[in-house]
């Protein structure tokens, strides 16, 4: 149980502009943090920082208050997963997993039994003696978890480690990573430019853009409480509504559909953004009775869910995605609502 | 073109190939006291007559240890130059390439010219082997280098990684992981080099020290005054030497190759 904490951590390659640019972040012992961000954002840089393979140009990493910088990537005591696993393809599952062991200076019989333990754990038991030509690409990547696993390392880095599965399997092994996580109850870093990835796994999502930190929190709160227009439309679909803070009633917003009551007030005149997701509107039929009218501009049904783009009498339109309780069709005239509670308001124009 | 054709076509290329040597070890069994082929009768005679001349045995023996000390070099040499080549040459690569190869783009006598005043020049002269040694170890180096920079290029960086994170230090990244994955090229780069050497004979004339002499210079000397089935037998354990070599190392240090 280890906690890693980044303090003003910056890598410059010379020429050019600051790939990690200063960033600062806690990392609490046990933890699972995703760095999510768009490809040059800065998350691989950072993730090679920790794990020793980058040097670093200003700033300091430390595992337990312990300033690692200094220290090369073979004493820092990680255990890393690699995008393509990165498995020695001339050793067996097993020597693959008794490599680092071996590293150690541990006993052979010590090695066996921990080699062993840990294929358990990955499911993988039966394999130990295949080479890692003969398995499948879910099956490697397990051994790649177990040969970082087995070291009992310090703090678990995983560079998008499922990109190169298909998406059945993608999901599964979220499970099965998370799940192996929390028994182990290692500190993780996990890099990823996948937002639902992200979400279902972490206990703390980390959102870079451009080399700097833009938000870091909780799933749900980079979800719904998004600190800018940038973090909202990385972590999915969002509507962005521009507004103003009526005066009179700092609790009201005018929006070209009408005014919105605030969870919260606002500076009175204030020009304001509200991020709306596409889930949190509410669907009537035309003849409801409340809500802002609207016509449905275009839909695309994929089963459950269908998404749906409408246009207001004003022109402005706005992406809204519902389980569907009666059959809405291009053209109609539908009316929409919102609760309250489901608006999440950005200063400014976003 | 059909499965037929390309077979036929594929023989005619062996026939092509293998023509010289059926010859020379045709020739080399000849009873009679010329050289010729096919051989008029039967007969190791030429072998025994071989076998009791003491100037091809040292000039056999002169050349396996020549190939094998200037191939000892070409390896480490032409390793550590594909190493640095793959994975650090950067913007240097092509330079870096023609400059490891131009032995073979440039004529061997050329080099062998080039060396020798060279020798001269900073006083080294031809007294010893060292000379031909280093012009051998010139020659066979683009092989080594060649064979194992094209092994490296399918190298995957992140094994160093790994290994790295696993704590592995340098030297037992490089014994563990690196050795053993650019194998098939290293052998290949090891052979090459050996029958490379074992075969010059330009370089090995000009730079050779006086009273030494390796195969190929003894066999023309031999040839200039001599027409014998002598030489043919020569030439025949010359190649069932290279011959030996070749499975030797196929066998002991063996070609297995790993799929990736």
């Amino acid at each position: 149980m280890t906690e890693v904490r980044l303090d003003g951590l910056t890598k410059i390659y010379s020429g050019h502009k600051p790939a990690v640019d200063a960033i600062s972040l806690t990392i609490p012992s046990g933890q699972f943090v995703s760095l999510l961000g768009p490809s040059g954002c800065g998350k691989t840089t950072t993730l090679k920082m920790l794990a020793g393979f980058e040097d670093v140009s200003s700033g300091a990493i430390t595992f337990d208050g312990q300033d690692v910088v200094r220290v090369p990537a073979e004493d820092r005591d990680i255990g890393m997963v690699f995008q393509n696993y990165a498995l020695f393809p001339h050793m067996t599952v097993f020597q693959n997993l008794a490599f680092g062991l071996e590293m150690r200076k541990i006993g052979k019989a010590e090695i066996k039994r921990r080699v062993q333990a840990t294929l358990e754990m990955v499911q993988l038991d039966h394999l130990a003696d295949r080479y890692p030509a003969q398995l499948s690409g879910g099956q490697q990547q397990r051994v790649a978890i177990g040969r970082a696993l087995v070291i009992e390392p310090r703090i678990l880095l995983l560079d998008e480690p499922l990109a190169n599965l298909d998406a059945k399997l993608r999901e599964e092994m979220r499970v099965f990573i998370r799940a192996l996580q929390k028994r182990v109850g290692i500190t993780t870093v996990y890099v990823t430019h996948d937002q639902a990835e992200a979400m279902t796994m972490s206990d703390l999502v980390v959102v870079m853009f451009d080399g700097t930190i833009a938000q870091a929190g909780a799933p749900s709160e980079i979800y719904e409480q998004p600190r800018s227009a940038t973090v909202a439309g990385f972590v999915g679909q969002v509507n962005l509504i521009p507004a103003v803070v009526e005066a009179h009633r700092p609790d009201h917003v005018d929006t070209p559909f009408g005014e919105i009551p605030l969870p919260f007030p606002a500076q009175p005149g204030a020009k304001v953004t509200l991020v709306l997701r596409p889930e949190a509107v509410d669907l009537h039929r035309a003849d409801a009775g409340q809500g802002v009218p609207a016509k449905v501009i275009s839909l695309q049904y994929s089963g459950a869910i269908v998404d749906y783009v409408l246009e207001f009498a004003d022109g402005t339109r706005m992406d809204v995605k519902t389980i569907p309780r009666h059959r809405v069709m291009v053209g109609d005239e539908v009316r929409l609502s919102v609760d309250p509670s489901r608006f999440w308001m950005l200063d400014g124009e976003g | 073109m059909s499965r037929w054709t390309l077979n036929i076509f594929c023989l005619l290329v062996y026939i092509f190939l293998m023509a010289p040597i059926i010859v020379v070890i045709g020739a080399s069994l000849n009873a009679g006291a010329f050289l010729t082929f096919p051989p008029q009768g039967l007969s190791l005679r030429w072998y025994v007559t071989f076998f009791h001349n003491d100037v091809f045995l040292r000039a056999i023996g002169t050349s396996l240890w020549v190939a094998a000390i200037a191939t000892f070099f070409s390896v480490i040499i032409g390793t550590m130059a594909a190493l640095y080549y793959v994975h650090f040459a950067g913007k240097r690569k092509e330079w870096l390439r023609v400059a490891l190869i131009s032995p073979l783009l440039l004529p061997e006598i050329l080099t062998a010219v080039a060396l020798l005043f060279f020798l001269y020049g900073v006083g080294i002269g031809t007294k010893t082997m060292f000379g031909m040694l280093v012009g051998h170890v010139l020659m066979t180096l683009p092989f080594v280098f060649m064979n194992v920079s094209a092994s490296l290029e399918s190298y995957d960086t992140d094994w160093t990684m790994a290994a790295r994170s696993l704590g592995a230090k340098p030297w037992v990244r490089f014994r563990r992981i690196v050795l053993p994955l650019i194998k098939p090229g290293l052998i290949g780069g090891t052979l090459f080099s050996f029958v490379i050497s074992f075969d010059i004979y330009t370089i090995s004339l000009l730079l050779k020290s006086i009273g030494t002499a390796t195969l190929p210079i003894q066999l023309f000397d031999y040839l200039k005054t001599n027409y014998t089935p002598e030489a043919a037998a020569v030439s025949s354990v010359s190649i069932l030497a290279t011959l030996a070599v070749v499975i030797f190392v196929e066998k002991v240090v063996g070609l297995k190759v790993h799929k990736f």
